[in-house]
């Protein structure tokens, strides 16, 4: 009686001892999944940024292009 | 942090969680699928590897399990052939074919040919033994779970399932095999090029390649080689009526999440029945036996008519019925019936659909504030149940959604439309597109729309809870099992111990051994149910440990069998409640598993509409619902728009993750592009039309609105306002992998249409005359708003800088309005419009013209929103427009004024003098020369004792040469009036600009400390009122300000600026002034003056100055005309008058003309003898009429010329020209008989 009770005993710890490495590997997947999301927004809105970012270098650069072709009055700068 | 460091695990996690608190803003709604460029997923389904570690369990069940972790194996390993059948591509098609057997290269062909195939038969040679070994596999295991002995012993649920999911598999298969004609013409092709080159040696190989092609020739190869095993084995009925009943089961009660599994049930129901119904075994008789309930099958089938088989193809289940041998259609009443299925409806289920969706959607938004306002370590059982509950409903509903959108989708691509039924479906529609483009109204592509977009919006919405979710199904799930195991057991085990049931108590054991996570590491081996004893009244302690993660797919598998096994073995009354846990237990697991992947699975079928061999796109679905969208232009339905289009990034998805293909990915890519292009060009063209109506709608005249209406003319009301905003606030779209900038993609698009439209305005107004100017200032007013609307959400080119493009005013000093100004005035307006001063315009003369006929361009075709937006507003604004076009008057000369601007006016004016020096010098001097030699030498008065029709006789006969020349009525005269014509431009343009710049002046007058005169009461004291205001407004004046804040430049720049703005009519500067003084140089021929008088005072009858001339041609014109001609007035107008007058006034001899003149002079007679005759056919007092009237004008024009010439000179100056004449002396006392004396020898 004595040999299969100490063998149920092992392999309870053994089932214990899954449970316990699976939370673990959970808690890994759970922390992978939030650096995830948080890279996706950090993404999102960094695009945003650079859309807007892009947006007024190139109103800018439409400008310059617009002053310059007013001030050489054809002739390109060179 | 170095690399090297050690980070403890704890700090690593908070680090993680401190993630969450930075602040990622992102300005833009999101009106788009879940935008993710990186997708994690942990797949824990281990596929029973790890049975052996649960040997605690009952040894049979982990048997069962590597059987199924075999079967799971097939397949997968079946799932992969269906891909390859179904993304099967043509290939013989491609390959030439030798034309006949004397060609040359065939061997080389042929060899290619091998060569090519060869890798591709391969797969289906492999396809071939594959089924084959699942059949015998299948009919293996059918085989040994109809044994007799085994038949008693019960077959659990995950294994009938599994048959279930190789029946639908088969099934699968079969119908791919069945349907795809490509795979065996192209194997036809292969075994021709193999045989001719005798490739196929050994008679292995020539039998294999034999069986081959009868395995791909023969129709419904598959399933007949199942239903002919299965018939081998007795007893089989019963065990596939057990699956098809489970099958049953679970639809009904919903025990399914995705839309696939749903499916499967129905598939398996129909093909399973199908394999019952034999020689042996009749379904009827079953149905009679209650072992099958055909009824409830037959609402099934009914409700589900069709089912998706496969991608974008589809089945319906019962015809498998209507194929079996003993098919009694009174059985199925439902199915036969010709009504059609609620799933071809989806007007139906929308209502619904929407009551769920926005109860759902509001449960979730508290929830998630709840969430976000407080931080909580882990909620409590009950919070993580109530979580776990709503994300379970969050998937259903989405899992509900899709399956409806899919099976309408099924629906519809087995019943297509025809021209009968669909008015605008062509004849010679194709099959495709008979399925989707004209099989689905406008309502239903809404609805399926609306559905689309409540899926995805939701599916965002879940997505961004999903930590939250999955942490909170994960507690659950871990308590409600544990709390089961070591607490709800424990009863049922006392009792099994009790009464000595070895097997229940063993089996009790095992579950509790092979899953319970005990408090202390181990069974609490003192707890009194162990040995049969009920709890001591102070009871029994279990408590339970909280963990954060559920049970492994093997242990849940171990768990369920053996508790099922003891259900069915034992039915007492415990069954009922322990099936609900673990039936709940098992939902959940399931879910967990669905909370992370459920972005790819409820997007898996829908992209199944998309799997399709290149079609144009107006068949493809995303494309037809996102067209529609933008055809309708349905404000609600705007802010969808993407969604649609999101499905091209699922079946991109499906293409890479499923199918894998490479080929089928770029297909999907290419489409995108094609799409994609398509969207923004529409999507932009739509919201600048849109814009432009909105602008013009606004700038119409409210009164012209008002009445129109009143007189019932249909006007376009506002245009309906659009959600377009939301989309033009988009920066980043995710599509196939690539963020859209789609603000900027439409900003591109709509400066260009911009620049267009301002271009074509200007163009309009080149293809027409003069008086389209104010047409031109309305329409760039129009554009002008219409870019201020925009530009709220659109970086666009400053408005200004286009107008300067379009008016190609950037480089040249002058654009294009200036150019065609003067084009016009030069062309048209000076030699055919006639000036009328009590109107105030010039109207265009229609009768004889003297100039050549002017040619234009053809104005510009054009779409109505380069214009003023829409058909009714064009029609409207031309309408307007058009009374401005029979004239040209002061509100033309204001608009070209604002148009042309200080630089345009100046450069029209130096122009326009040009012609003014060459009429002058030219023209005019030659005719000059030529009249005042036909001129009488002399001229006196007459006196007044001749009577006036004595006095007009003596002008006729004098000046009858003049009256007699032929060009005088013509060529000169109309020479007359182009130059009076520009001096009429130039002073009215001068009026219009004084306008102007008083406007200016008061608009800028409270800026510069000018401030109207305040009202002031008896008492008041004007100045502390004056001093008050000036404080009031102090903040507004410019100078004092910025000489206070800003640098010393500003101050400087600031104070010129007021200066100019200030001086610009304090020093009464005049255009006018200056044109006169400059016509004066141009008058410097020696003719218009004539010789010196010969008293030495002045001439008097003497006919040699300009005055005499024009007062002879005033002779000509104030003779009246008979009833056929034309007066001069009608032919030229005041011009004419305006230019005699001038050059009078120029030349100094106002006050000779005004006294010598000879129509003056008759006027004078005949108002003193007041005679009326007709004298040489002229009537005289007609005559005088006219005379009297031309008089009146003379002097208003020589009052006008003078208040401009005089304005700059001094009184003092104009005294210093009178010259002082000595009274003359009597003949009597001076013997010379000089009237008078030359100035310098008189005596002072």
């Amino acid at each position: 009686m004595a040999a299969p009770s100490a063998r149920g005993e092992t392999i309870q710890k053994q089932i214990q001892q899954d449970w316990i490495n699976r939370e673990y590997i959970e808690i890994i997947t759970i922390s992978i999944k939030k650096i995830t999301d948080f890279l996706n927004s950090f993404d999102l809105s960094c695009r945003s940024k650079l859309a807007v970012l892009n947006e007024k270098l190139t109103t800018l650069e439409r400008k310059i292009d617009y002053l310059e072709a007013c001030v050489t009055k054809g002739e390109t700068l060179t | 942090m170095a690399g090297t460091d050690r980070v403890s695990m704890t700090d690593a996690l908070s680090n993680v969680e401190v993630l969450d608190e930075l602040p990622l803003p992102d300005e833009q709604p999101c009106i788009e699928a879940q935008p993710c460029s990186l997708v994690y997923q942990a797949n824990f389904d281990t596929n029973f590897e790890d049975r052996n570690g649960f040997v605690t369990g009952i040894a049979k069940y982990i048997e069962e399990a590597t059987v199924h972790a075999g079967l799971n194996v097939l397949l997968d390993e079946g799932q992969e052939h269906a891909v390859m059948l179904y993304t099967w591509r043509c290939c013989s098609r491609a390959i030439p074919q030798p034309k006949s057997n004397e060609q040359p290269n065939r061997v080389e062909i042929y060899e290619k040919t091998v060569e090519v195939l060869s890798p591709e038969v391969n797969k289906l040679l492999n396809f071939m033994y594959f089924q084959r070994k699942a059949i015998e596999r299948f009919s293996q295991e059918v085989k040994r779970l109809c044994h007799a002995e085994k038949r008693k012993d019960f077959v659990s649920e995950a294994y009938l399932l599994t048959l279930g999911k190789f029946i639908n598999m088969f099934a699968v298969l079969d119908e791919l095999k069945n349907m795809k004609s490509s795979v065996k013409n192209d194997y036809s092709t292969y075994r021709r090029a193999a045989q001719f080159l005798k490739v196929m040696s050994d008679s292995q190989t020539l039998q294999e390649s034999q069986n081959l092609s009868m395995f791909l020739a023969t129709q419904n190869k598959i399933r007949d080689t199942v239903k002919e095993n299965l018939e081998k084995i007795p007893g089989y009925e019963e065990l596939l009526a057990d699956v098809v009943n489970i099958c049953v089961h679970m639809f009904e009660s919903k025990m399914y999440l995705i839309p696939s599994e749903k499916h499967m049930l129905v598939k398996v129901m129909g093909f399973g029945l199908f394999l019952m119904d034999s020689d042996i075994c009749n379904i009827n008789k079953l149905d009679q036996k209650k072992k099958l309930r055909l009824d409830k099958i037959d609402r099934i089938f009914k409700n589900l008519e069709v089912v998706p088989l496969f991608g974008d193809m589809q089945i319906a289940p019962f015809n498998y019925i209507k194929r079996s041998k003993h098919f009694d259609a009174s059985k199925w009443p439902l199915s036969s019936s010709q009504t059609p299925s609620p799933q071809a409806d989806l007007m139906v289920h929308l209502p619904q659909i929407r009551e769920d969706h926005v109860k759902y959607i509001s449960e979730l938004a508290r929830y998630s504030n709840e969430v976000t306002t407080t931080y909580k370590e882990c909620g409590t059982d009950s919070e993580n149940k109530e979580t776990a509950d709503l994300a379970l409903r969050g998937l259903q509903l989405l899992s509900e959604w899709t399956s409806v959108v899919t099976e309408l989708y099924s629906w519809k691509l087995l019943h297509p439309t025809d021209h009968h039924q669909n008015k605008e479906c062509p004849k010679e529609a194709e099959e495709y597109e008979r399925a989707t483009r004209y099989n689905y109204s406008d309502d239903e592509k809404f609805a399926l729309i609306e559905v689309i977009a409540m899926i995805k919006g939701l599916q965002v919405l879940m997505a961004r809870m999903e930590t939250v979710f999955t942490d909170a199904i994960r507690r659950n799930i871990y308590s409600e099992l544990q709390e089961f195991v070591q607490i709800s057991l424990r009863e049922p085990l006392r009792k099994a111990i009790k009464n000595k049931k070895d097997l229940i108590r063993s089996i009790i054991m095992s579950v509790r051994e092979t899953c319970a996570d005990w408090q202390k590491g181990i069974d609490p081996l003192q707890d009194p149910a162990l040995k049969g004893k009920k709890d001591p009244d102070s009871g029994f302690n279990v408590r339970v440990p909280k963990r954060n993660v559920g049970p492994s797919s093997t242990q849940l598998y171990m768990v369920r069998t053996m508790l099922e096994c003891l259900i069915s073995e034992k039915s007492g009354g415990k069954k009922t409640l322990r099936k609900d846990i673990d039936e709940m237990t098992m939902g959940r697991k399931i879910n967990k598993c669905n909370v992370r992947h459920h972005h790819n699975e409820e997007c898996s079928d829908l992209i199944t509409m998309e799997k399709r061999i290149q079609f144009p796109i107006d068949m493809s679905m995303p494309w037809i619902l996102t067209d529609h969208i933008l055809k309708t232009k349905e404000p609600s339905m705007m802010e969808y728009v993407l969604y649609p289009l999101d499905l091209y990034n699922d079946s991109a998805l499906y293409a890479l993750t499923i199918f894998r293909k490479q080929f089928l990915y770029d297909e999907v890519e290419a489409e995108v592009n094609l799409c994609f292009d398509q969207f923004v060009f529409k999507l932009s063209e739509q919201i600048f039309a849109y814009y432009k109506q909105l602008a013009a709608s606004i700038f119409l005249d409210k009164r012209f609105r008002v009445e129109c209406s009143a007189l019932g003319v249909y006007l376009l009301p506002y245009p309906r306002a659009s959600r377009y905003e939301t989309l033009l606030k988009q920066r980043h779209v995710q599509l196939l992998g690539r963020s859209i900038d789609l603000n900027k993609l439409i900003t591109q698009r709509i400066n260009a249409d911009m620049q267009k439209s301002l271009d074509l305005a200007i163009s309009k107004f080149e293809a027409g005359d003069i008086t389209g100017v104010v047409e031109l200032d309305g329409l760039l007013q129009v554009n002008r708003l219409c870019h201020k609307l925009l530009s709220k959400w659109l970086a666009l080119d400053d408005f200004d800088s286009m107008l300067r493009e379009a008016n190609h005013n950037v480089l040249a000093p002058y654009g294009r309005i200036t150019l065609h100004v003067f084009w016009e005035l030069n062309y048209d307006f000076l030699s055919n419009y006639v000036y009328n001063a009590a109107t105030n315009r010039f109207t265009k003369y229609r009768g004889i013209t003297f100039a050549q006929p002017v040619t234009r361009d053809r104005p510009p075709q054009m779409s109505h929103h380069y214009l003023w937006g829409t058909k009714q507003l064009n029609l409207a604004y031309t309408t307007q427009y058009g009374q401005y076009s029979g004239f040209v008057g002061p509100q033309h000369f204001h608009t070209m004024c604002k148009l042309l601007g200080y630089q345009g006016i100046a450069v029209v004016m130096e122009e326009l003098l040009k012609v003014v020096k060459n009429l002058i010098q030219g023209n005019l001097l030659q005719f000059a020369r030529a009249l005042t030699e036909v001129m009488p030498k002399v001229c006196k008065l007459p006196r007044y004792d001749y009577g006036s029709p004595g006095v007009l006789g003596y002008y006729h006969a004098q000046l009858n040469d003049i009256v007699q020349y032929p060009d005088t009525k013509t060529e000169l005269f109309h020479n007359f009036r182009e130059f009076g014509n520009i001096i009429l431009f130039c002073l009215l343009m001068e009026q219009a600009l004084s306008q102007e710049e008083v406007c200016d002046l008061l608009q800028a007058a409270p800026f510069q400390n000018i401030l109207p005169r305040p009202f002031c009461k008896e008492g008041e004291k004007l100045e502390a009122k004056q001093k008050r205001l000036e404080l009031r407004y102090a903040a507004l004046q410019i100078v004092p300000n910025i000489e206070k804040l800003g640098t010393a430049k500003q101050a400087m720049i600031s104070r010129e600026g007021d200066l100019l703005t200030r001086e610009r009519l304090c020093c009464g500067l005049s255009i006018f002034e200056v044109v006169l003084n400059r016509l004066r140089s141009f008058l410097d021929d020696p003719l218009w003056v004539g010789p010196p008088p010969a008293n030495g005072v002045m001439n008097v009858g003497e006919c040699t100055e300009f005055h005499r001339l024009w007062s002879a041609l005033q002779f000509v014109y104030c003779i009246p005309v008979s009833e056929n001609e034309y007066t001069v007035e009608e032919m030229f107008g005041e011009g004419l008058h305006w230019a005699g007058c001038t050059m009078i006034v120029l030349l100094g001899q106002q006050r000779r003309f005004e006294a010598l003149d000879f129509c003056y002079h008759i006027l004078r007679v005949q108002r003193v003898d007041m005679k009326d005759e007709t004298v040489k056919g002229i009537h005289l007092k007609k005559m005088c009429d006219r005379i009297r009237r031309f008089q009146v004008l003379n002097s208003q024009i020589f009052a006008i010329l003078n208040k401009f010439l005089k304005s700059g000179e001094n009184d003092e100056l104009s005294v210093e020209h009178v010259r002082c004449f000595p009274p003359p002396i009597h003949s009597s006392f001076n013997p010379t008989g000089q009237h008078y004396h030359a100035p310098e020898h008189a005596r002072p």
